[in-house]
């Protein structure tokens, strides 16, 4: 592609910052790839914008601003342009303030690195494209997977957005676990009271299709254009087109059986928490055994949770439902004696409350474990340990309630395979980032609710669920979505069908499609695949760029093309007297990071060049081992913190890989491996990201010129003949 | 290519390949038989099975019922003194219960509770002192030891009587295969038909399901006449060798290859033949020498108890015959030769009538532990101060007497030397004894609790001797791996450990009727879920849990009471329904062949392997195998992206996380300009900054997208040559297969030279 000049407006930020204007000015008029230099004193008040719009005009779009932070900055200008309806989607920004002005004392040395970091953008918007506003219709349709009380809600909440949905639930009635609650902490209502308004909101609702005894096998396409497939009532496996799917699968509550201490599953009066719930609310509190009246009744906590052997962490409701449920025992036969045997009561928020309740009412809370059951003169006896008093009771029960864990409901794993949800080590479902990005799963277009992705009360999987009701309404955008196409592109033709793009994607979004005709005349009868990728579905992190061998998919806001020519200008003066260390960084944590740095004035070595990237996975080998060949010392990237991946949790990880594989390389063809490094930071740690910075120009330093400098670099013929 | 040939060359492989031909000839016949063939052949089956299956069904119950009679009559139950048979027996009977409605295996499940419950309540262990001199103790053991030669006597003139009236079907069932070999030469397939018959009477599975297989070849066309013909001379007579060997040996008791051919007018070559495979099998085991020649036997799956207990009296016996005086020693010396013999003539008869030995072999136990403890208390040494203490602690008697030896022992180990000239450390010697008579202690005293007090657990143990659990656990290990003890069953999850007891008759006939009751009442709802709803995919299902029956019948036949076998007329009665349903099941299974179509012979080549693979998984329960072959991995034009492994339906190809480095140096100018553009861009730049060529490869600890080395298991892989068609590296990619010997021409091969 032909290298376009652009206009450099250079932005003195009120003429506040130490930066010599007049050497910027002088120096960039001299790069071949600039068209003009404006210096300007307040680029982002009004009349500032009106000299972007201009130069924009007279540069078919080409402007590379060096200001302050893109992060303040970026935001403002889009937003002016915009409203003026111009295209600002190939403007370049430098940082000259946050990046060099604020955190270098020496004057000359913050003009170089200013100089060369603008050479570097001016070759990046060299070969800038347009983007344009891009179209997509697509159904709106919403499945949501189980018609508990999450489901149930997210139905209706979507139905009230203004989509279609199907509810399909595997039971043969909607409601799941809180149908056969008692009571629901705090509200003192029963389950069914809870459901009630909903389910008539449900029939009511012409929006809403609702499928019982409908179990999903597996699920097909991306969002816009999922395919699910269900077994129906009548055993018929049918399919269903949606845009996208709501996972509210619920949780299951673990049967101890294999706890031989309890004799679960041999003594009838053994129960779990949920089955006495289920007695609880039908009004049947008796003796499953002999039907006899229920005097004694003793609760274990912990049964299965707190356990390597079973589930290493706590339940969360299982104390809060023993206690729901011995308050309701007290209610039906006040003479009745209950005992909880625990290791900890952990009753969050306001479920304190119904604690001290019974603790009023004389519910006996002893600490310690049961380590034994048996029967004798058919009655159920337990052992208890107390280890407060360090003794042992015998005791008869008629009741012997185990609160057993909470486990993700069956089938989790089986549908994770097709809908590409990624899985916690408990079986949960895994949520893209735990602070910013809850209830979205690593799959576009499936998000959780509710207790499959960890225990929940009643309320929280309500909140859940409309949570999730909109995140999948901001994917959807009502059916009609529209944008500027910024993420992957593929070039079919260049596609070699390897599938790393698709196997390594955070998101899910390349899809492999079997070509079914070009195998019919293929020669060696190979089985051929293409990958397809929706741009407006991807997030353009660069995964897939990183990793494609033909350059099939690329960023469209930053080619191969792009990052190697701005590589290559930036390191244009780069030697051994003066070692320079190149730093990609991410524009998630690392950027907020680093302007931090800036902000605070915190100094560090001026040797260093910055190349903004949107996300570290973006960052392939081939770009480390170019830094190198264009002359750089030492190459490092800045990365979110381990699982803190903003963009679904491995782009860090596969630009680890990257770095750890150069390493290795480096090391190997006579380099030495510790040029090269990643760090990682959240987003505002700024001595991470000064001490790593430190590290590396000290390295730099320390290791002395490159074999590129020495000018050894690629003769390891001569060497080994 | 004869089949004893064929067997010496690679054996296990080349049955996967034989299975092969077979089972692909079978996935096509799919496409010859229309799906309305199927529905015929299971509508048939249905009609046929209607009027058998109602017996089959209604058997249990009948026999329940009439055991629950006779059991509550003769009061058996209480007979039983072994814990752990009614324990073993409750969860039985719980567990089949919980699986079906019965009223007489409820009544038989409290008949026995009650039997536990009362048992653990009369708990007066008594005491008896003994006081007895050798002479006396061993002339009893001698006595002992002829009634014991007697009985088993009369169980080997038993066996031999069956073996005898074994003799004469045998007679008829050589003469027969000798009239279908001569007629195999002529007419194959009614001498196959005739096969057949002789299979249904030997009852031999494999055999039988070979038959069926090679069958319907012929009849579908896969096998043509010639080679039809070859196998039914060669592997189908070789299989009906095998069933007549089965029959001898389950009949007619252990026997040496030449015995077997004697049996069967056949030359010892062909039975060792025959033999080979059949151990291959693990149906039959060797079990014994008779002077240089090996005996063979069924395998069993359980060594009678009996045989056990001799055993350790055996070994008991002769620590006794070391300590004892000279001229009473010869005495007793005779009277081990002759418990050693005895015990190799039980080994000999396998199985056998156990109850028949049940009294003379617990006495002989008694008086032997007697005959110890005696010895003990009658010679003193210088520990006697020790031993009285053990003898008054009452410890188990053969532990007490390894001790004594082992005390008599020690102190000339200290003052003099041992065999190699070693002094031993008096204080080493005293850590020694006190650890080693601690031990020796408590596992005598676990020994006797658990023969007094039925099996217990390490917990139980624990609560009674205040020895701590872990250090009972480790001595239970330890015995229960010199055999000393058995396990029997688990109570509140923990194991209970028993002393081998020889069962008597009531406590075989409880045991094995809960055992049954559990099989026969999982397989009853089987076979009504089946039945309710008969689909093709069953079909293999049906005939097993008929086989379960069909099994469980002839265990229950074999069971008594009060020397009389329960409920025989319904078990007569019912006999021939369950082998006819067993047939029927097992031809229709013949019949209808699984449900993958496109298959042919002809282009087995282009056999897409993943898509029939989990069929044939299904039905072989192993992966097909198209051939032998080698993957060759061309580095330059790897791209690293697992797509092999991906593909691979046999897990036989993996990416490894190791860089061959130095390859990337060699690759040559075309070959770079044949890969895809980024990858070639990736090796130039290397190249352009190496300052030396790298003469190791780099071990990566994870996986890295884009990276590795390809490696094959080749005794995974079955050629299918996926990986190959799958690989997306230039040039047809980078991976080829060398097919060095494939199906096809196998097929090829064995047509031409039949």
């Amino acid at each position: 592609m032909d290298d376009n000049k652009s206009a450099v407006l250079i932005c003195t930020c009120g003429k506040q910052l130490q930066l010599g204007f007049d050497f910027l000015e002088t120096h960039v008029s001299k790069m071949d790839l600039t068209s003009s230099v404006t210096v300007h004193d307040l680029v982002c008040q009004e009349e500032g914008l009106t000299k972007i719009a201009e130069l924009l005009k007279a540069n078919d779009g080409h402007l590379v601003i060096a200001a302050c932070s893109s992060q303040k900055i970026h935001p403002r200008i889009g937003q002016y342009l915009d409203s003026k309806g111009i295209d600002s989607s190939q403007i370049q920004y430098v940082n000259i303030r946050e990046h060099s002005a604020w955190v270098h004392k020496d004057l000359d040395e913050a003009n170089k690195k200013s100089v060369d970091m603008i050479r570097g953008t001016l070759a990046r918007s060299a070969k800038s494209i347009k983007r344009t506003l891009e179209k997509k219709e697509i159904p709106p349709h919403v499945t949501v997977i189980g018609g508990g009380i999450a489901g149930v809600e997210s139905a209706l909440s979507l139905s009230n957005l203004g989509y279609e949905v199907a509810l399909l639930e595997i039971a043969d009635e909607l409601g799941g676990h809180v149908r056969s609650l008692p009571v629901v902490a705090p509200t003192g209502k029963s389950g069914k009271e809870i459901l009630s308004g909903r389910l008539v909101a449900l029939q009511n609702d012409s929006n809403i299709t609702t499928m019982t005894k409908t179990k999903v096998k597996y699920v097909t396409g991306e969002m816009g254009k999922f395919v699910v497939h269900y077994m129906s009532k009548d055993e018929e496996e049918k399919t269903l087109d949606t845009s996208a799917v709501v996972l509210a699968t619920g949780f299951k509550e673990f049967k101890p059986t294999s706890m031989d201490e309890y004799r679960y599953g041999k003594n009838p009066d053994v129960i779990t928490q949920f089955e006495l719930s289920c007695m609880l609310s039908e009004g049947k509190l008796a003796r499953p055994s002999d039907a006899k009246p229920v005097k004694e009744v003793v609760m274990i906590q912990c049964v299965g949770s707190r356990s390597e052997d079973y589930k290493k962490d706590c339940s969360k409701l299982c104390c809060t439902f023993a206690i729901d449920n011995s308050l309701e025992i007290l209610e039906k036969v006040p003479d009745a004696n209950v005992r909880i045997v625990y290791m900890d009561i952990r009753v969050p928020f306001e479920n304190e409350m119904i604690y001290k309740e019974s603790r009023e009412k004389g519910v006996d809370y002893i600490r310690g474990r049961v380590s034994m059951t048996w029967e004798q003169d058919s009655k159920t006896f337990v052992r208890i340990y107390d280890s407060l008093l360090d003794k042992y009771l015998e005791t008869p029960v008629d009741l012997l309630v185990l609160s057993s864990a909470i486990l993700p409901p069956d089938g989790t794993s089986e549908l994770s395979e097709t809908l590409g949800y990624a899985l916690e080590d408990d079986g949960h479902v895994k949520e893209l980032y735990g602070k910013l990005r809850r209830n979205e799963t690593r799959r576009r277009g499936v998000v959780a609710v509710g207790g499959v992705t960890r225990p929940q009360f009643v309320f929280e999987a309500v909140t859940d669920a409309q949570a999730g009701a909109l995140i999948i309404h901001n994917e959807l955008q009502g059916g009609k979505i529209e944008s500027i196409a910024r993420g992957a592109v593929l070039n079919l033709e260049e596609c070699v069908g390897c599938s790393l793009c698709a196997q390594q994607c955070p998101r899910g979004v390349p899809l492999m499609v079997e070509q079914t005709e070009a195998e019919e005349t293929d020669e060696e009868q190979k089985i051929l695949f293409k990958a397809t990728i929706d741009t407006l579905n991807c997030h353009s992190c660069g995964v897939c760029q990183s990793l494609c061998p033909s350059g099939a998919t690329q960023l469209n806001f930053l080619s191969n093309d792009q990052l190697w020519s701005e590589i290559d200008a930036t390191l244009e003066d780069a030697g051994p007297d003066y070692p320079i260390t190149l730093c990609f960084y991410c524009e998630e944590c690392s950027v907020s990071t680093i302007d931090i740095v800036g902000t605070r004035r915190m100094e560090y070595p001026a040797s260093t060049r910055l190349i903004p990237v949107p996300c570290a996975g973006r960052v392939s080998i081939i770009d480390l081992l170019k830094a190198f060949e264009n002359g750089a010392s030492t190459v490092m990237i800045a990365a979110c913190e381990k699982d803190r991946c903003h963009i679904g949790g491995t782009g860090n990880e596969i630009a680890q890989v990257q770095v750890d594989v150069a390493r290795e390389i480096l090391n190997a063809i006579g380099w030495n491996g510790e040029r090269v490094d990643m760090f990682r930071m959240f987003s505002a740690e700024p001595e991470r990201f000064t001490n790593a910075v430190n590290e590396m120009v000290k390295r730099a330093k320390k290791l002395g010129p490159t074999p590129v400098h020495d000018g050894t670099a690629g003769k390891w013929m001569e060497v080994s003949e | 290519m004869s089949q004893s040939k064929l067997e010496k060359v690679i054996a296990p492989k080349r049955q996967r390949m034989l299975d092969m031909v077979l089972a692909l000839g079978g996935l096509k016949e799919e496409s010859a038989i229309p799906l309305s063939r199927v529905k015929e052949e299971l509508d048939k089956l249905k009609i046929e099975l209607a009027p058998l299956t109602d017996a089959i069904l209604a058997f249990p119950d009948s026999y329940f019922t009439k055991f629950l009679e006779t059991v509550e009559k003769s009061r058996i139950i209480a007979e039983i003194s072994d814990r752990g048979i009614l324990k073993e027996s409750i969860s039985n009977l719980e567990k089949a219960s919980s699986k079906i409605e019965s009223e007489s295996l409820k009544g038989l499940n409290k008949l026995i509770i009650d039997a536990l419950d009362r048992m653990t309540k009369v708990e007066a262990p008594s005491e008896t002192s003994v006081d007895i001199d050798i002479p006396t103790i061993l002339s009893t053991i001698s006595d002992l030891i002829s009634e014991i030669e007697l009985i088993t006597d009369e169980l080997e003139k038993t066996s031999k009587t069956e073996a005898e009236s074994a003799q004469a079907e045998l007679v008829s069932l050589v003469e027969n295969l000798n009239l279908i070999k001569t007629k195999a030469q002529t007419d194959p397939e009614t001498a196959l038909d005739e096969l057949q018959k002789i299979g249904a009477k030997t009852r031999y599975g494999p055999g039988m399901r070979a038959a069926a297989q090679v069958k319907r070849g012929k009849r579908e066309g896969r096998i043509d006449g010639a080679r039809f013909h070859n196998l039914v001379l060669d592997n189908m007579l070789t299989e009906a060798i095998r069933g007549v060997i089965m029959f001898i040996l389950g009949k007619m008791g252990s026997k040496t290859v030449v015995q077997i051919g004697g049996l069967m007018q056949t030359s010892s070559q062909a039975i060792q033949n025959a033999l080979v495979t059949m151990i291959q099998r693990g149906e039959i085991e060797m079990v014994g020498l008779d002077g240089d020649t090996p005996v063979f036997s069924k395998v069993r799956t359980e060594v009678p108890n009996s045989t056990l207990v001799l055993k350790i009296i055996v070994q008991q016996f002769r620590g006794i015959v070391k300590s004892l005086e000279l001229n009473v020693a010869e005495t007793a010396n005779e009277s081990l030769r002759n418990l050693q013999s005895v015990l190799e003539r039980l080994k000999i008869l396998g199985a056998y009538y156990e109850t028949a030995l049940s009294e003379p072999m617990n006495k002989l136990r008694e008086t032997v532990d007697n005959a110890t403890e005696t010895l003990l208390t009658s010679q003193t040494s210088d520990d006697a101060e020790n031993l009285k203490l053990l003898v008054s602690a009452g410890l188990e008697a053969f532990a007490r007497f390894r001790l004594k030896i082992t005390l008599e022992k020690g102190p000339t180990l200290v003052s003099g030397t041992n065999v190699y000239g070693e002094k031993l450390d008096p204080e080493v010697y005293q850590i020694m004894m006190d650890t080693y008579l601690d031990n020796e202690l408590e596992r005598g005293t676990i020994l006797i609790l658990i023969r007094d007090l039925g099996a217990l657990t390490a917990h139980d143990l624990a609560e009674r001797t205040n020895i701590p659990q872990d250090r009972i656990l480790r001595h239970l290990l330890r015995m229960k791996r010199d055999e000393l003890l058995t396990l029997a069953g688990e109570n509140h999850g923990y194991v209970l450990y028993d002393v081998p007891r020889t069962p008597s008759e009531a406590e075989i006939a409880i045991l094995t009727a809960s055992n049954i009751a559990l099989q026969l009442s999982e397989a009853k709802v089987e076979l009504e879920r089946i039945l309710s709803e008969l689909k093709a995919p069953d079909i293999g299902r049906l005939a097993n849990s008929l086989e379960v029956f069909s099994k469980a019948r002839d265990k229950l036949a074999s069971v008594r009471v009060n020397g009389a076998v329960i409920d025989e007329t319904t078990l007569m009665e019912v006999e021939d329904s369950i082998r006819s349903a067993v047939l029927l099941a097992y031809r229709t299974r013949a019949k209808i062949p699984s449900t993958r179509p496109k298959v042919t012979l002809e282009d087995l080549v282009d056999v897409d392997v993943p898509s029939v693979l989990d069929e044939y998984r299904n039905q072989m329960g192993y992966a097909p195998l198209l051939g032998f072959g080698t993957i060759e991995w061309e580095q330059s034009r790897c791209l690293g992206c697992k797509s092999c492994e991906i593909a691979c339906p046999e897990n036989a190809i993996e990416l490894k996380p190791r860089i061959e480095i130095p390859k990337f140096f060699e690759i040559s100018e075309e070959a770079l300009s044949q890969l895809p553009s980024s990858r070639s861009l990736f090796y130039r730049t290397v190249q352009n900054l190496a300052t030396v060529k790298p003469s190791k490869d780099i071990s990566l600890e994870n996986e890295v997208p884009g990276f590795g080395s390809v490696e094959v298991d080749l005794w995974l892989c079955v050629a299918c040559r996926t990986c190959v068609r799958r690989c997306p590296g230039p040039e047809n990619g980078a991976l080829e297969l060398e097919l060095k010997w494939n199906l096809p021409e196998v097929v090829k091969h064995i047509i031409s030279t039949s």
